[in-house]
């Protein structure tokens, strides 16, 4: 029975990842919403900063700046993904099948990781290309997907939660707005630490950015366990 | 287990599986309020297995509260709701896979195509051998033909065809209609009844309706909401249709709960 319980819960899992995968890919509309907020972004950047000087290096924020782009591309974005469910009433549908709610926050949260990680990917090499000068990056290549993926699990589940909490309040945007950043602000110091590390290198910054990954993990399991705990009762308030 | 084989057309059950002892919908001074509203008020019924019941009432009667209720989407606040021997609040995962839901609102998604959605819904309750099921189902409702057509292009009979498609998948002993004829052309309210009727033999039906006619002539039970309250509940055989439709009429000017 717990066997078959579990393949079962796979099998939904799987499904419904599949399915925002493939609408999302039909519509097109988190990714084109949250790749033009984050690309827009990187515009207001290069205002706001260009009247820094010579003398100012831009590397000493970018971790900041990536950060700050992923935060307010993440609250654009990650609202839509249960919303789309709630308007069309299939969230009903969803709820009224045999499926632990559960595997409906991994399989939702897996999915915003997905177009997250997707709009990093585009967004990085112009955030390079318009702050970064050639030979700028000084630390260690590979730190940079390791901090990035550690921020993004914290981000889509802590925006996966609230955009469930939001699906069912009046004033949706609001609520994920004023709750997303407080539950971020460590995860987001650890993530921009690490991050810092990775573009600054120099002495002790694989310490400083093992310390941050550290902190990053702890965050994301924290996350992952009041979700799975929580999740049955936020879904259905 | 020979799953698909033992699969009979529309209900995906066996015909011949034991007659159960329990009934289909016993429910016990259900009480469901919003804030200071109560959407139910004290509502008690019993409805024996294959039974057909019909429930009338004005708009903001708790119908639809109701049927969330028997359906898990909500829960009671106070009071007991059983389906198929199942309790809605401490079995309710048991009791998802034992009912269908078709309400006014398709619960389809419109960027997937006909095929796609009855998958997708295959996938979420574990139906066995779904590729043929869907298949079969597709072809019961009509719609094989447009089965890799987006749903987003389907017209309301369509959509409410599909509906009960999904809510058939997964063979349910108790189906539950939110109105299913609301917005039918009577083409589509033809195609709506065929399918109840071959379906009618080996499920139980709880159906919300605002055509007395309609909803009388398929039932064999019959219950009045209002305010949130039972107004009247019989089998079909006792009720006089005049004085029912009197009845009926009286609560529409009561007004929303
Ligand atoms: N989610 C909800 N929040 C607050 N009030 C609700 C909610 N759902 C239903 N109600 C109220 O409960 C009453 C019964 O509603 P409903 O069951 O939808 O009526 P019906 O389906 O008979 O028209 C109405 O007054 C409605 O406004
Ligand atoms: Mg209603």
């Amino acid at each position: 029975m717990a066997s078959e319980a579990r393949g079962l819960g796979v099998r939904q899992f799987k499904a419904i990842l599949r399915k925002d995968i493939v609408m999302e890919l039909r519509t097109k509309e988190m990714i084109t919403s949250m790749g033009i907020y984050a690309l827009l972004t990187m515009v207001i950047y290069q205002v706001a900063l260009s009247q820094s000087g010579t003398a100012f290096d831009p590397r000493n924020i970018a971790a900041g700046l990536l950060w700050l782009a992923f935060v307010f591309t993440s609250m654009l974005g990650l609202n839509r993904s249960l919303v789309h469910e709630k308007d069309q009433g299939c969230l009903e549908a969803l709820l009224l099948s045999p499926v632990d709610r559960p595997v409906i926050f991994f399989s939702k949260a897996v999915g915003n990781l997905v177009f997250l990680l997707i709009v990093q990917v585009l967004t990085i090499p112009v955030f390079a290309f318009l702050f970064l000068q050639e030979g700028s990056y000084a630390g260690e290549w590979w730190m940079i997907p390791l901090a990035l993926l550690a921020g993004s699990v914290g981000i889509s589940g802590v925006g996966t939660l609230l955009a469930t909490m939001s699906v069912n309040t009046k004033g949706k945007d609001f609520v994920l707005a004023v709750l997303f950043v407080p539950l971020m602000y460590p995860l987001l110091l650890a993530a921009v630490s690490a991050t810092s590390a990775a573009v600054l290198g120099g002495d002790g910054s694989v310490q400083q950015f093992w310390t941050g990954m550290g902190m990053m993990a702890g965050f994301d399991a924290i996350m992952l366990l009041a979700s799975f705990a929580l999740y049955e009762f936020i879904v259905g308030a | 287990m020979a799953a698909s084989s033992a699969r009979s057309g529309l209900t995906g059950r066996s015909m011949t599986e034991p007659a159960t002892i329990y009934a289909a919908v016993e429910v016990r001074d259900l009480t469901r309020t919003f804030g200071a509203r109560k959407a139910l008020d004290r509502v008690s019924f019993d409805l024996p297995t294959g039974a057909f019941l019909s429930v009338f009432g004005p708009n903001g009667a708790g119908k639809t509260t109701l049927v969330k209720v028997l359906t898990t989407l909500t829960a009671p606040s106070k009071g007991t709701a059983r389906v198929s021997g199942f309790d809605v609040v401490a079995d309710a995962v048991e009791l998802r896979s034992r009912i269908g839901l078709i309400s006014h609102n398709p619960l389809l998604y419109p960027d997937l195509s006909a095929e796609e959605n009855l998958a997708f819904f295959a996938d979420m309750y574990g139906v066995a051998d779904a590729g043929t099921r869907v298949r079969e189902l597709l072809v019961a409702v009509e719609l094989d033909h447009r089965r890799l057509d987006l749903v987003r292009t389907f017209s309301r009979g369509m959509l409410q065809r599909l509906s009960i498609a999904r809510a058939l998948l997964h063979g349910p002993e108790v189906l539950f209609l939110d109105e299913p004829y609301s917005g039918l052309d009577p083409h589509a309210v033809e195609i709506l009844d065929s399918l109840i009727e071959q379906i009618r033999a080996n499920h139980t039906f709880v159906m919300i309706s605002h055509d007395l006619n309609k909803g009388l002539a398929l039932c064999s039970h019959a219950l009045i909401l209002a305010k949130g309250k039972v107004v009247l509940s019989a089998p079909r055989t006792e009720i006089d249709e005049n004085q029912f439709a009197a009845t009926y009429r009286a609560t529409v000017g009561m007004g929303v709960a």
